[in-house]
């Protein structure tokens, strides 16, 4: 080993510590370290090494299936190849998958670089490393003499410690930057040039620990920064994924509101009738008119877990009476840090009670009747809905919050003065939302365009001006105008965000992003339940429609694409399945021949072949091969290239063996005059060959 | 040709060996290629540096044979005619006289071949190749045993002239002598002190004792995978890397013939692949032209032999 002492101990111990493998990396550590002190060393092949290397392959090859069939945390094979939790598992994996392979490198080439630490020469031949790579292979075959070279892989590994040590979980911390600068320094200090003296050393390491460090600080508060920059500006433009404690609106903002056209969820109904016009990711109560903000409001926002009921079904609302269902496939686009998976809000159709199929870790509901999951990215289940109850909290109209009948003070004169332009004589809630959704029909008119006269100035706020100068708008501004409204009747009403549903494409229905849609929740007090309600012109579904481009289907061509590698990816077909069961005979056939047809190489030598040169060879019974084949298993394999008198001399000088050098020259002899000569053996003295052989085998087997 | 004949043989190559070994010391891998060279028929290039004894195991050699001996002293203005002979007019009969020149011997030893220019070094094609010569539109024959022992200095030395690759082809063997360890160099000095040893040796063996030598190498047999093993040997010189010129059908027939004359020697009366790889470098080595980029980058013929001989799959 070229690294200095206790240099590999110290890399694994970091490696170990860094991936929670601690008492692997020091048992590893001391096995390597443990050649410095131990003498023996065993004279290994280049043949032995390639066919390590050949092993250390497959097992990475291995590894990587197995990581990526299998969640970690347990399940195994048989847990992936059937049963419920199988596509839970492999959204774990999937996860997991690319790292834990990295993670496991140390591992994995832990037998080639041990063999290298125990062999005569200490260093592996160039060949071994290149059986897998093609362009050596080339160089290979036009005899460039590459097969000569010998190198210490002991760095290289010390390398991988180093790269596997960085792929670990917790990050934030600095642990890894530090520990991997004291062992980088470790291995530059024994290789540091002799020219410069000992202080310019040290400075120019802490100079470079010091810009590594500022490199990766800054890069960290960056991200931060970029992370917490909230921007308006950048709201316009993204729909951003939707947060269940607050809603950002683009009220109040100028400039022409656009949203894609990407495919976000698509729907299969599964029960006749029509499949839900709306469906809600969330609900808000408190409106924050100078941020333009909606706010599910106060602590009881808070989720709470919902459990499962088997493994994948999920009870909302135990008592519900489903009418109908609808199977949703939608994409969980957050991240949760805590878990280490996707997150997502469910688009879910009002009345949900049930959910089907849904192979999530957890599932939680707030009181506003978002529904938080936490599995893989991408889930596909059945939602089972029918009218009445919901799992939104009653209104909260007690006396010490009343968030469901809030009204902004500064909002409220507008108000009025629209109520009164409605001039209002019923007090019937059904009356009085028939009205109001006959005034926005009549008096307004849905623009995505947002001018400078909706801007919020000192004297009005934006709603101010859609309501009483513009009267044109998205649906950001109706349903928070209607909320309003009818809050300002004193009916509880909440903020709903979500997508609409219009879209057919073959058998389902498609949602795009450019369909999400803001509404209001309405309750209803004789039926004791929340309704959905929404005052936005009809118009502004072929409004947003009218904005798609000609080339709308490569953009959904693409998108069918992503949802088919997001369904392979995410566990939701069978395909991952068919790829393992078609991988384990692939492997199987590839191990086979590794092993299997080195053996035919070796009973078949010769450049030649075919069955004229077999001719040419008299002699190929000979027992002398057995004999050959059982000293070569004592670890002195022959050469293709070195002839047997003088291999026989290299294995008989094993002191055990002396006792049968003498009868071994004499079979050699013999087995030569029986091959090479011409003349061949006479019968005597064939039956003295295969004697003798048999003799020597005998003995060896004994040793 | 019976047992008795072959150990005839074999004492005979024991004989001129030991002889040998009296003047050239510690070089008795040196002296079987010689003898192997000899027996089989082919002739020999000594290439080493000056002083390291070339001279002196030719000269051992001819004096240990009781046959005809010459020696060609190469040099720039040498001509073929004062190899080969030349017709000189008679004034006492008005006729040409053919005058026979140093090649109408036994053992010719042609000192430092490679001072002389090509031209001249070519008059040795045709005696080398066929044992004959042709002079004056007449052909004449050499003797039966006719044995060329050539020395040489390395071509990168002054005054050399490289030999052409067909004259290198007609030598069946290329080796090297080498300093001899400082112990040996000391013996050789005290042997030296009074008398030089070589102008007391004695011949051990006839004419016809080396003829029988060379008939007894002929009846050595060969397997026909062995003379498969030489072919593809051979052969893949001409496709190794950094080769431009392989080595020829030539080779492998001197091959072959080597590898009988040292089964002989080592007592056997057949031939197994070690005889072969023992002398496939100075059988083939200096036949092979390699390309100036790749001598450059220094691979060398022999490393080229060397490493077919490792790759190779060797008949067990």
């Amino acid at each position: 080993m070229k690294t200095p002492p206790f240099l590999l101990l110290a890399a694994l111990l970091f490696w170990g510590w860094e991936s929670g493998l601690l008492a692997v990396g020091a048992l590893l550590g001391v096995v390597l370290e443990s050649s410095r002190i131990i003498r023996a060393r065993w004279e290994v092949a280049d043949q032995d090494f390639r066919r390590l290397w050949t092993f250390c392959v497959l097992l990475a090859l291995a590894l990587v299936l197995y990581v990526f069939a299998t969640n970690q945390a347990g399940g195994g094979f048989s847990g992936m190849v059937q049963g419920p939790g199988a596509v839970r598992n492999a959204a774990a994996s999937s996860v997991n998958s690319a790292t834990s392979f990295f993670r496991w490198l140390p591992m994995t080439l832990f037998l080639f670089i041990a063999a290298q630490v125990f062999s005569e020469r200490g260093a592996v031949p160039l060949a071994a490393l290149s059986t897998t790579s093609l362009i050596v292979r080339w160089r290979r075959a036009r005899g460039d003499g590459l097969d000569e070279r010998y190198v210490d892989v002991s760095y290289a590994y010390f390398i991988v410690c180093l790269f596997a040590a960085g792929i670990h979980p917790n990050t934030g911390t600095y642990s890894y930057f530090w520990g991997q600068c004291v062992l980088v320094a470790w291995v530059l200090w024994s290789l540091r040039s002799r020219r410069f003296g000992l202080a310019a050393w040290l400075g120019m390491l802490v100079a470079v620990v010091a810009i590594g460090f500022a490199g990766q600080y800054g890069i960290n508060q960056a991200e931060r920064f970029i992370g917490s920059f909230n921007a308006q500006w950048m709201a316009r433009f993204f729909r951003q994924q939707t947060d269940a404690r607050q809603s950002l609106t683009s009220m109040g903002q100028i400039g022409e509101l656009k949203l894609s056209p990407r495919i976000v969820i698509r729907l299969e109904p599964r029960s006749a009738g029509p499949v839900p016009a709306y469906l809600r990711e969330a609900s808000y109560r408190n409106y924050q008119p100078q941020k333009s903000t909606w706010y599910a409001g106060g602590s009881r926002g808070d989720f709470s877990d919902v459990s499962s009921e088997r493994e994948t079904t999920w009870v909302l609302l135990p008592r519900k009476t489903n009418a109908a269902a609808v199977s949703i496939a939608c994409y969980l686009n957050g991240w949760a840090q805590d878990l280490g998976a996707p997150e997502g809000l469910l688009p879910l159709p009002s009345g949900c009670g049930r959910l089907e199929n849904l192979p999530l870790f957890i599932l939680r509901t707030n009181l506003t009747g978002a529904v938080l999951g936490i599995g893989p990215g991408l889930v596909i289940f059945d939602a089972h809905y029918g009218p009445g109850a919901t799992i939104d909290a009653p209104p909260d109209t007690g006396t010490t919050n009343r968030f469901d009948l809030m009204v902004p003070t500064n909002e409220v004169p507008a108000l009025d003065r629209v109520i009164s332009e409605m001039n209002l004589s019923t007090t019937n809630e059904i009356r009085l939302r028939q009205a109001m959704e006959k005034f926005f029909a009549d008096k307004f008119t849905y623009s995505t365009w947002q001018g400078a006269d909706k801007r919020a100035t000192v004297n009005a706020t934006p709603l101010t001006r859609f309501l009483l100068a513009s009267r044109s708008g998205h649906c950001e501004y109706f349903a928070t105008a209607t909320v309003l409204l009818l809050r300002q009747f004193g009916i509880p009403a909440r903020y709903a965000v979500g997508y609409y549903v219009h879209e057919t494409s073959g058998s389902g229905y498609v949602v795009r992003e450019r369909d999400a849609h803001a509404w209001c929740l309405v309750w209803n007090r004789a039926a004791g339940n929340w309704e959905d309600f929404d005052t936005t012109p009809p118009s502004w579904v072929a409004t947003e429609g009218a904005r798609a481009s000609v080339l709308q289907w490569l953009s959904d061509l693409r998108s069918w694409i992503g949802f088919q590698v997001a369904k392979f990816r995410w566990g939701q077909t069978n395909l991952r399945q068919y790829i393992l069961w078609s991988l384990i005979p692939a492997l199987a056939v590839l191990l086979y021949s590794v092993v299997f047809r080195r053996r035919k190489k070796r009973a078949a030598p010769g450049s030649g072949g075919g069955p004229a040169v077999d001719d040419a060879r008299p002699g190929r019974d000979s027992e002398f091969y057995r004999l050959e084949s059982r000293l070569s298993g004592r670890g002195l394999p022959r050469a293709s290239g070195e002839p047997l008198a003088g291999w026989l001399e290299r294995a008989l000088a094993e002191p055990a063996l002396a006792d049968l050098r003498e009868p071994l020259r004499e079979v050699l002899r013999l087995h030569y005059r029986h091959r090479f000569d011409p003349e061949g053996l006479n019968a005597a003295d064939r039956q003295a060959l295969a004697r003798q052989a048999l003799a020597c085998l005998q003995t060896l087997s004994r040793k | 040709m019976t047992p008795a004949n072959l150990e005839a043989a074999r004492q005979t190559y024991r004989n001129i060996a030991a002889n040998i070994a009296i003047i050239m010391r510690g070089q008795s891998d040196a002296t079987r290629h010689l003898l192997a060279a000899l027996a089989a028929g082919g002739h020999v290039l000594l290439e080493d540096f000056p002083g390291t004894g070339k001279t002196t195991l030719a000269k051992a050699l001819a004096r240990s044979i009781d046959a005809q001996f010459k020696r060609i002293q190469f040099t720039p203005d040498l001509l073929p005619s004062d190899i080969l002979g030349v017709s000189v007019f008679s004034q006492r009969d008005q006729q040409f006289h053919f005058h026979e020149g140093p090649v109408f011997t036994n053992i010719l030893l042609a000192d430092e071949i490679n001072r002389a220019s090509p031209r001249t070094q070519s008059a040795l094609l045709e005696a080398m190749g066929e044992a004959q010569v042709s002079v004056e539109g007449e052909r004449r024959d050499l003797s039966e045993l006719f044995f060329v022992i050539a020395t040489q200095n390395p071509v990168e030395f002054r005054g050399t002239y490289p030999l052409p690759e067909a004259q290198m082809d007609r030598f069946a063997m290329q080796f090297t002598l080498g300093y001899v360890p400082a112990a040996e160099e000391v013996a050789i000095l005290t042997a030296q002190e009074h008398n030089h040893p070589l102008n007391e040796l004695k011949p051990c063996a006839t004419l016809a004792d080396v003829l029988a030598l060379k008939r007894a190498v002929e009846a050595v047999r060969i397997s026909e995978e062995l003379k498969r093993y030489v072919v593809d040997l051979v052969a893949a010189t001409r496709t190794a890397g950094g080769v431009q010129l392989g080595a020829s059908p030539r080779a492998s027939i001197a091959l072959m013939k080597t590898s009988q004359a040292e089964a002989l020697f080592e007592g056997a009366d057949f031939v197994t692949p070690e005889q072969i790889q023992k002398l496939a470098v100075p059988v083939i080595a200096h036949r092979l032209v390699l390309e100036p980029s790749a001598r450059f980058s220094g691979l060398t013929a022999r490393s080229v032999v060397g490493d077919i001989l490792k790759k190779l799959p060797v008949p067990a």
